[in-house]
């Protein structure tokens, strides 16, 4: 069924944003006694820190504060995972990003005068630049720069591979995507006046955050409280801190306010990528084109510090096991190297969508051997809704997978296009399909709570920790607390992200949807009675007649008490419910392997390839999803759409090249992300089978429409072309250079 | 390879402009952006830094009724000039067919990058009014967006089409 694009909610929030009266973090520039913060960043990749002097920097005109590692009140290191990455570096720099030392002043422009003036010395050292020989070098943490390595295995390889029929084994490599949110790093940290610290701030957890802080600011965790104001986008670039810690030190040092905000060249320097990965596949089947083996030896770099690498590396692994396709027996290896190119970590689709590249552009390898239809093999292949997944754990679709692809085969895309008349236009249609766990996964600890309450003033208010970086998670609070309590938008307030109110755990990892459509379940019936129970009491009328509505309590068609009525004359405050669960895992065997709730997408994609550019043009993508109910229609939508173009500028424009662990591009006329220009028409189609007795038919879609794209748009360039791009972005001076060698053989 | 961000300090110079109705007087450096006298007046936070080169069209405001990015105008330009910004296009008719078409084609999703679009699309609105040619989505070529994918967008400009070619 066509997700046609439905009349969006036309929300204040959705008003102010157009307005530009929202208030992002880094709007807040006019709160009385506010300094501007500026961080120092190393100027070299790797180096030993001899001598860091702030005096001349103290003495500048404005300047409030300087602070270097030594004046980090508590724990002098931050990470989700593993704290290894100094707040302000001590003696050593692993990046061109890392903090030395940060200034408070009046102005801006006085705290980065101050900056010029700290003198630092340094004494280089080896720059760990390339993955490949990582772990032969010196190490940056440690004993080894091998920060990880993991395997999967199934079966005899070996001897699955010595039974295969055709064989097809191609390297293929994935850029250094950046999340290029339009919103930079940024917020502003506030004394509480009685030691603790206030932050407002674009980020993804607060409640996180908030414990991290605590522990570097020294503060107990009360001390701390995190508001996650509206960002200005994520992706999972601002999962980890970014200029909080800073801030926070700061603020207590000057009592004042602090406000950073990093500008776009220092946001492209320090801020987190997408891992690179360089990798090597083999696979194999037998003549009808069952797959028999598979082998994948993958090498990440994760540059300085830990971040989410290990997590990332275990995604990765998980979907190069094919996870839709039934593999007799697989060897799936990664390694995670430490190097001096900046610091990888969390980015939409979290490793998985560098592997699903790989192996979709394998299968089209394999099809074309046996000069098999592309499509039919996936077909053979593809899993059953009964089968356990690829690691053996059991797992739940949303839909059979041979349904997505099924769908994927009617699309209108395949129509054979018309060729320009002077034929400078190859253009060629080609697909993909990818797997999408939601959830953190892995018997990793993954609760979330949320709370319903009536305010004082009567306004239904729902709180969850999320953070609303632009994911519509109000919209669709607001839709299925519309279905039920049966009442409308004008009478809900939604409260984001705030570590002063319920932890619903990270917003991230495509979950916050699945638990807020769990938790709802709960804490809405046991509102609802509650309501009940004092409207009845207020009104005289028997609870059982009593029922949630527009604007108040019903009886008969007729509205007794409204909502407003019930909290000055009610005990609004007994209305309460607060309610938290763990992500639903497997209820049967092994529950610390993968993710159990999946999701599917498959990308049809058409290109134009110009013949004398060898430039791409993606004229068309259309994605079918299986990825549970669809609750806020435009969320949806925009969630796949903006997802999937994510997905085109990896596959066609952007990457961070390093040059002796210095990144290439420092802004956005270097780093090109797609324009409106750019971008094709988007058609998505919704499979959801879900029965209505499914106890989890709501799933995460943020980061299901990158997943396929960038395999979809390779294989509909061989289509047009007959040449397969196994390195992205997308070289057009290589495309053109095989053109250009095939034009030369034809005549 | 560091480029620099900061100009050269140089003596202030008295600048007088209309922002949104209101005249504005003051003395800054000449090559101060409007970008950064419009968010230092406190009044102004639609305009916003997203990359201070001109590149991607959050900071985008009329001058004079054409659209700049505030960040590659300086002080020195402006003397002389209106500048409107999305808080004082507001209360427009154009404004209010931009926002409408935004707001139900949910063409925005953080919402950091839209009042720059909207004041773009209003920009394109006002020229077409003139008789100039004028595609709407080349009006908006310089505005990034990273959260949408520009489907939505794409949709509130056919829906501003289809309206601007019936009246």
């Amino acid at each position: 069924m066509e997700l046609k694009p439905q009349p969006g909610m036309a929300e204040t929030s959705v008003l102010e944003r157009i307005e530009g009266r929202f208030g992002y973090a880094t709007d807040q520039q006019h709160l009385p006694g506010l300094l501007h913060g500026a961080i120092l960043r190393s100027r070299h990749a790797h180096a030993r820190l001899l001598r860091v002097d702030t005096s001349r920097a103290r003495l500048m005109s404005g300047v409030r504060a300087v602070v270097t590692a030594a004046d980090v009140p508590g724990l002098n290191r931050l990470g989700i995972v593993v704290r290894d990455q100094p707040v302000l570096c001590e003696d050593r720099v692993r990046y061109e990003g890392d903090a030395i030392a940060a200034v408070a002043a009046d102005t801006v422009e006085q705290a980065r005068a101050a900056l010029e003036v700290i003198d630092v010395d340094y004494a280089p050292l080896a720059v760990v630049d390339q993955a490949e020989t990582a772990e032969q070098m010196s190490p940056l943490h440690g004993e080894s720069n091998l920060l990880a390595r993991e395997a999967f295995e199934r079966g005899d390889t070996d001897a699955a591979f010595a039974r295969c029929a055709v064989i097809v084994e191609h390297h293929y490599q994935t850029p250094r995507q950046m999340h290029a949110f339009m919103e930079t790093e940024g917020g502003v940290a506030i004394p509480d006046n009685n030691g603790g610290v206030i932050f407002r701030v674009g980020c993804q957890s607060g409640h996180r955050d908030a414990e991290q802080l605590a522990d570097i600011l020294g503060l107990k965790p009360s001390q701390v409280t995190v508001e996650a104001t509206p960002t200005g986008g994520a992706f999972g670039g601002k999962d980890e801190l970014t200029i909080q810690p800073a801030a926070g030190i700061l603020a207590l040092q000057t009592g004042s306010p602090v406000l950073i905000h990093l500008d776009r060249f220092e946001s492209c320097r320090t801020g987190i990528k997408r891992h690179p990965v360089s990798m090597i596949m083999t696979t194999g089947c037998d003549r009808q084109g069952r797959i028999l083996a598979h082998r994948v030896d993958a090498l990440l770099d994760t540059g300085a510090y830990a971040s989410l690498g290990p997590a990332v590396l275990e995604n990765f692994l998980d979907h190069a096991t094919a996870p839709l396709y039934r593999i007799e027996a697989y060897s799936v290896s990664g390694r995670l190297v430490y190097t001096n190119n900046g610091v990888s970590g969390a980015f939409r689709g979290f490793g998985g969508n560098q592997a699903t590249f790989a192996v979709e552009s394998q299968l089209d390898a394999l099809a074309e051997k046996l000069a098999m239809c592309p499509l039919a093999l996936r077909r053979i292949n593809l899993r059953t809704v009964d089968e356990p997944g690829s690691r053996g754990q059991v797992v739940r679709w949303s839909a059979p997978p041979t349904d997505v692809l099924a769908e994927a085969g009617a699309s209108p895309l395949w129509a054979p296009a018309v060729s320009d008349a002077r034929r400078r236009w190859l253009t060629g249609t080609g697909m993909a399909m990818g797997a999408q766990g939601n959830g953190l996964g892995d018997g990793l600890p993954d609760r979330g709570g949320g709370r319903v309450s009536l305010s004082a003033e009567g306004r239904i208010r729902l709180e969850f920790g999320f953070s609303d970086y632009g994911q519509n998670l109000a919209e669709a609070i607001t839709c299925l607390v519309c279905e039920t309590l049966g009442c409308v938008a004008g009478d809900i307030d939604v409260v984001l992200g705030n570590s002063r109110g319920p932890d619903s755990g990270p917003t991230s990892a495509s979950r916050s949807s699945v638990l807020i459509h769990g938790v709802l379940a709960d804490i809405l019936p046991r509102w609802k009675d509650r309501v009940r129970d004092q409207a009845a009491v207020l009104t005289g009328l028997p609870c059982d007649q009593l029922y949630s509505g527009p604007g108040g309590l019903f009886a008969g068609g007729r509205q007794v008490l409204s909502y407003r009525e019930l909290a000055e004359k009610g005990q609004p405050e007994q209305t309460r419910v607060d309610a938290s669960q763990a992500f639903p895992v497997a209820p049967e065997g092994n529950q610390l392997v993968g993710r159990y709730l999946q999701l599917q997408i498959a990308t049809v994609a058409r290109v134009a390839v110009d013949r004398l550019t060898g430039r791409v043009r993606v004229t068309d993508l259309h994605h079918i999803t299986a990825a549970g109910r669809v609750i806020y229609p435009p969320g949806y939508l925009g969630q796949i759409e903006g997802a999937a173009i994510m997905g085109l500028g990896m596959a066609l424009s952007e990457d961070m090249p390093t040059r002796q662990g210095r990144y290439l591009a420092d802004n956005l006329d270097q780093y090109i992300i797609p324009t409106l220009q750019d971008v094709p028409d988007q058609r998505v189609d919704v499979l959801d089978n879900t029965p209505t007795t499914d106890r989890f038919p709501v799933r995460g879609v943020g980061e299901l429409g990158i997943e396929a794209v960038a395999p979809a748009i390779c294989s509909a360039i061989e289509a047009a072309t007959g040449i397969r791009v196994r390195h992205l972005p997308v070289d057009a001076g290589y495309l053109l250079a095989e053109l250009c060698a095939q034009e030369e053989t034809c005549s | 390879m560091t480029r620099q961000t900061q100009p050269e300090p140089c003596a202030p110079e008295h600048v007088t402009f209309e922002l949104n109705g209101d005249v504005i007087s003051q003395w800054v450096s000449p090559a101060t952006t409007l970008l950064d006298i419009l968010r230092g007046s406190g009044r102004i936070t639609s305009a916003r830094a997203g990359c201070r080169i001109g590149r991607c069209g959050a900071c985008t405001v009329l001058l004079n009724g054409q659209a700049v990015p505030g960040c590659l105008v300086m002080a020195w330009q402006v003397s002389g000039c209106t500048v409107e910004t999305a808080e004082g296009l507001a209360e427009a008719s154009d404004f209010a067919q931009v926002r409408d078409a935004l707001a139900t084609e949910s063409a925005l999703q953080c919402g950091y990058c839209t009042p720059g679009v909207a004041v773009s699309l209003v920009s394109g609105l006002r020229q077409q009014q003139n008789g100039d040619v004028v595609d709407l989505e080349e009006a908006v070529a310089g505005n990034l967006c990273r959260c949408t994918g520009y489907g939505g967008l794409k949709r509130a400009i056919a829906v501003l089409t289809e309206t601007s070619s019936e009246t």
